[in-house]
């Protein structure tokens, strides 16, 4: 596979992504009104962190760029690495679509810079407002499935999959699902 | 549905009307035929609650229960069915009945051990929609011919042997010749309108959960109670995704499942379009 047929390949698997997860833009609309879930603000992108040179001038790519649009996302964010080895760009905003936004535009660079490989998932943070607990419920978009899936974790790594299946059911018009519930890892002790 | 007995009743004409041309006698088997599964069809009950080894349990035995269904047939203004349990811990439920006046819903000890209220009302609520829409009959008499046909078959079976036996003459060959016929068309009849049976029991499953789901309002529960009777719940799972993506080999997933074919001859659908379906109705109704 020559330069240019790598570039463009990763550059349409960047333009499927973002198509994917820029198709919450309504779908959050949905799951405020079907279900009460409320957006907290917080989302975040994760992938596999790799040593050397590359990896490092990508990170500070994302850093820059960050800052730069400050401005114009209003957008505040943090960048950690977790226990399993994972680099998470955690932003929070007040609207979703400046959200979507950032870690849309933060996969093109990853996807740029020929990591998108190491793309592990894309993380929306919700709360739900109909019961008294409020709840925390994740929507979680897998790079490699190129789908969502919801995750609710209840403690003691249990899940509450009730919730979950509402979830899907009522999403399931607006956004790419994943289908097959054995696909539906979950990502436990978010650093969100 | 209505395709699927209307191609049902041609190929019942077709046979029917080969056998006339024929010129066959057959009249005699098929009436001992239909004989023996009107018998099956009223003895139904007590050869099912025999064979299962469920018991008929009164009110003051099992009161949750009781009140439960009371409950539900109440709202939905059902006659009340006799209700059994099995003693076994195998998550399972089934109706069975003449009518709707004289039906047995019987569900096992672990059914009740493992679902919560709600999700036992959804089971509960699907074996009562299998009554109402009096399911069993239809399926009995869906078989009627089916199961004339394999008769027909082993007495055409048998019948070729002897006729091949006797054959010295031109009219006993052309017998042989037409007994041929007859045991490969009941042969044919036999095959399709199993497949055929088959496909009735699922469309009538997919419609008993949808009854359900109106009776009770919650179909969500009844999905729920489906892959945790199915042990589908454990395969939901728990291992974090960036243990997982370290295997990196879960992602090649096989296209194919290898089970289309067994799809066609399974009385029930796959339990995952079951669950899809009832979460399709419960985002039309909330």
């Amino acid at each position: 596979m020559n330069f240019f047929n790598r570039f463009r390949k990763s550059h349409l698997l960047s333009k499927s992504a973002s198509e994917s997860i820029f198709a919450l833009s309504s779908a959050y609309i949905t799951l405020e009104t079907k279900l009460g879930l409320k957006n907290t603000g917080r989302s975040a992108i994760s992938l596999k962190a790799v040593d050397g040179m590359y990896f490092l001038t990508m990170k500070e790519e994302i850093r820059q760029f960050l800052d730069a649009s400050r401005t114009d996302f209003d957008l505040t964010y943090r960048i950690l690495i977790d226990t399993f080895g994972y680099l998470w760009v955690i932003i929070e905003g007040k609207n979703m679509e400046d959200q979507l936004a950032g870690v849309t535009a933060i996969g093109d660079i990853v996807y740029e810079r020929g990591f998108a490989d190491k793309l592990l998932a894309t993380v929306f943070e919700f709360s739900n407002t109909s019961d008294n607990l409020c709840s925390i419920q994740y929507l979680i978009y897998n790079y490699r499935r190129n789908s969502f899936y919801p995750f609710i974790p209840l403690g003691q790594k249990n899940r509450d999959t009730e919730q979950e299946m509402k979830i899907l059911s009522a999403v399931d018009q607006e956004l790419r699902l994943e289908k097959d519930m054995t696909n539906w890892y979950p990502l436990w002790d978010l650093p969100l | 549905m209505i395709f699927s007995f209307a191609i049902l009743t041609i190929l019942y004409l077709v046979f029917l009307s080969v056998l006339a041309y024929l010129g066959v006698g057959y009249i005699p088997i098929i009436l001992i035929a239909s004989a023996m599964i009107l018998a099956q069809w009223y003895f139904s009950d007590k050869i099912v609650l025999w064979s299962s080894k469920a018991k008929v349990v009164s009110r003051e035995e099992e009161q949750d229960l009781h009140e439960m269904i009371e409950r539900i047939v109440a709202r939905n203004n059902l006659p009340k069915p006799k209700i059994a349990i099995i003693e076994t811990s195998m998550p399972n439920a089934f109706a069975t009945g003449r009518g709707r006046k004289s039906s047995v819903v019987a569900v096992t000890r672990g059914l009740i051990n493992i679902l919560d209220r709600e999700e036992l009302e959804g089971v509960i609520a699907h074996e009562l929609t299998h009554i109402r829409n009096r399911d069993a009959l239809i399926l009995t008499l869906a078989s009627l011919f089916s199961t004339v046909a394999w008769y027909l078959m082993q007495f055409g079976f048998y019948g070729g042997l002897y006729g091949g036996g006797y054959g010295y003459g031109d009219r006993d060959r052309n017998n042989g010749g037409v007994m041929l016929i007859i045991l490969l068309v009941a042969m044919l009849t036999w095959v399709v309108s199993f497949l055929i049976i088959r496909a009735i029991s699922r469309y009538r499953e997919f419609a008993a959960d949808r009854g359900s789901a109106q009776m009770t309002g919650k179909p969500v529960k009844l999905a729920n109670a489906l892959l945790k009777i199915s042990g589908t719940m454990k395969r939901i799972p728990s291992k974090d995704l960036r243990e997982v993506e370290g295997l990196n080999a879960f992602f090649i997933v096989p296209a194919i499942s290898g089970s289309t074919i067994g799809n066609l001859f399974s009385t029930h659908p796959p339990v995952e379009k079951r669950v899809q379906k009832l979460m399709e109705m419960e985002a039309s109704m909330s």
